[in-house]
């Protein structure tokens, strides 16, 4: 027993010192980072990065506000980077600090949610879409009737991933509405095309990557790097890009405004901002990721996947999600809520 | 004529709903068991056998620190919490009932009573001021939550252990005019000692794959293997997940077959 207090001492003191010099304190998305380019990092700058795990937007925002966290570097979704900035969570980037700065790509530079990129610096970026097995439907992939009016020869074995925000801004623009719409209209447009879609669904459920590659599920609404990744194990998945309008995503690597290592948070910033190591961050979770001149890096099997490069045709009907009203999130969980029973 | 006696087991269909809820509790985890050993990537193809994923789980430091981080984590929490509920339970049984006994039982077990999300936001608020206060943000406050929502785990066993053990022996050592103490240590402790190890693997177990509470209460740099395996399982469930619950569920069974031992022999 003296031991197991002796271990537990121990346990709480070197936890204590967590602040050293040369350490990072990174609060990111779960199996998003690689681990080679830490190790790179460290390597060059003798800065160890620590990575702490978050599941949702909205656990990693609950936890920063209730303070005393100790990160120094969080990576928001889009449509929540307007709320750190307003909430006062995180802060200007001073851009002397940030060599790289120019390497953004000029159309991740000015982008809505943050001019200029003055708060956020690009992690990766992606779409939500649909993916099918192209030996039960052979048809057209680049339209959400895939899951809201099934074709015959995928009813009940759609897959619909639980994500609120990306379900119902599909639902919304294949109506033709606006994604966070309060128009009381479309609102029940959406909501009736949901609801008598939902008995010709399988699940509401993630893990695709495994399912779909197993042939477990024929169609999905899902994320487009996840799909990459079924697809080299199964080569009959195909991801498209529902021309009716999809939901783009980009997270963005933002500083807090109680970082306490604001110098290493820099370097870090500046060092996935040389394409050499963006590249490293889309090998990993197979996102691109919005660096100039990243390409002659990627992994030769990323250069031209149909899931990577948005066809032309179908690069206009990608929106990214506003950050909703509290009204248009009422509508919205409403729906959600209704969907779920 | 003997009377037939009344037994559970010659109820019908004893057999079928025994084996029905073996099947419901083992099967899933057998199927995580078979496919820890899988050469493919997936944990839904079966692509042959292989010890790939043990070895890439081995080789994964992150891996590495959160299940190190887990142990300990439960380690300390188990301790302390076993000593705080043999003390509590010496408290509410070793003596006469007492006026407020209810509320003080009451009192200890509400962990068990209050759901989790609820203690998880309270404690996400308090510590999330006490970090700022103090500007301390170590494992102290994981142990310190995890502490006390393990007491009402490891009180249970020691206290049901302390009602089935009659105050004779005590009483005769009393008699003999051994002190307090001594009748503590040398009588009341060592039979008590099987409860105490009982709680402690509650304790311990429990502590070992909370993730509510932890997930609110971390600080950077504390994932624990739960928390860790949770922010997994949205981008993909890997293969490599398997072998880490497969490892430590044997790591599970062992302890329980240990305990096992060692509580026949006390006995």
């Amino acid at each position: 027993m003296k031991r197991l207090s002796y271990l537990a001492l121990a346990l709480i003191t070197s936890a204590s010192m967590a602040h050293a010099s040369g350490e990072l304190q990174l609060y990111n998305w779960g199996d998003y980072t690689n681990p080679e380019l830490l190790a790179k990092f460290e390597a060059q700058t003798g800065i160890k990065v620590t990575i702490t795990d978050y599941d949702s937007n909205d656990t990693a925002l609950a936890k920063v506000q209730a303070g005393g966290h100790g990160f120094d570097l969080v990576v928001p979704s889009a449509n929540y980077v307007p709320i750190w900035v307003s909430e006062g969570l995180i802060q200007p980037l001073d851009l002397s600090k940030l060599s790289n700065h120019g390497n953004i790509a000029p159309e991740w530079m000015n982008v809505t949610w943050d001019d200029g990129r003055k708060y956020s610096v690009p992690w990766q970026w992606g779409s939500t879409g649909v993916a099918v097995n192209v030996t039960a439907y052979s048809g057209d992939v680049n339209t959400s009737s895939i899951f809201l009016d099934p074709p015959a020869e995928l009813i009940g074995k759609v897959n619909v991933t639980p994500e609120m925000n990306d379900v119902i801004s599909l639902a919304t623009m294949y109506v033709g509405g606006e994604p966070c719409t309060e128009d009381k209209e479309v609102l029940k447009k959406v909501r009736d095309l949901l609801v008598a879609a939902k008995p010709k669904w399988l699940s509401m459920d993630y893990g695709m990557t495994e399912k779909m590659a197993a042939n477990d599920v024929m169609a999905s609404v899902y994320w487009n790097g996840a799909i990459f990744r079924a697809r080299l194990q199964n080569p009959n998945v195909k991801y498209g890009y529902p021309k009716e309008g999809y939901p783009l995503w980009m997270d963005s690597v933002a500083l807090l405004s109680d970082a306490q290592n604001v110098e290493e948070a820099y370097k870090f910033m500046d060092f996935i901002m040389v394409p050499e190591n963006a590249a490293l961050v889309s090998a990993f979770a197979r996102y691109a990721n919005g660096i100039s001149g990243s390409d002659p890096f990627m992994p030769a099997d990323m250069k031209d996947a149909p899931e990577i490069l948005i066809p032309d045709e179908l690069k206009a009907a990608g929106h990214f999600l506003p950050t909703c009203s509290a009204e248009a999130q009422a509508f919205n969980t409403a729906i959600w809520t209704e969907l779920q029973k | 004529m003997v009377r037939k006696e009344f037994s559970i087991a010659k109820l019908p269909g004893f057999s079928l709903i025994a084996v029905i809820v073996f099947v419901a509790l083992y099967l899933p985890i057998m199927m995580l068991v078979i496919y820890s050993f899988n050469s493919g990537k997936s944990v839904a193809i079966w692509e042959g056998f292989s010890l790939q994923w043990y070895v890439k789980a081995w080789a994964n430091e992150q891996v590495k620190e959160v299940t190190l981080r887990s142990v300990g984590l439960a380690l300390s929490a188990a301790t302390f919490s076993t000593i705080a509920a043999t003390l509590a339970a010496l408290g509410t049984t070793r003596r006469p009932a007492f006026k407020g006994q209810m509320a003080i039982f009451a009192l200890i077990n509400q962990p068990l009573m209050v759901p989790e999300i609820v203690t998880a936001v309270a404690l996400l608020i308090f510590f999330g001021a006490l970090k700022q206060f103090t500007g301390y943000q170590g494992m102290g406050y994981l142990v310190a939550a995890h502490t006390a929502f393990c007491i009402p785990f490891a009180y249970l066993p020691i206290q049901a252990r302390l009602n089935g053990m009659d105050n004779t022996l005590e009483t005769a050592a009393a008699d003999l005019y051994g002190r307090s103490f001594q009748i503590f240590r040398r009588i009341t402790l060592p039979l008590l000692m099987p409860g105490i190890l009982a709680g402690f693997m509650l304790a311990f177990v429990t502590s070992l794959d909370d993730v509510v509470i932890t997930l609110f209460v971390k600080s950077a740099g504390q994932d624990t293997l739960p928390t860790y395996m949770l922010a997994q399982i949205r981008r993909s469930i890997t293969t490599e997940v398997n072998a880490i619950s497969t490892v430590l569920l044997a790591a599970t069974v062992l302890l329980l077959i240990l305990f096992f031992i060692l509580t026949k022999k006390k006995n």
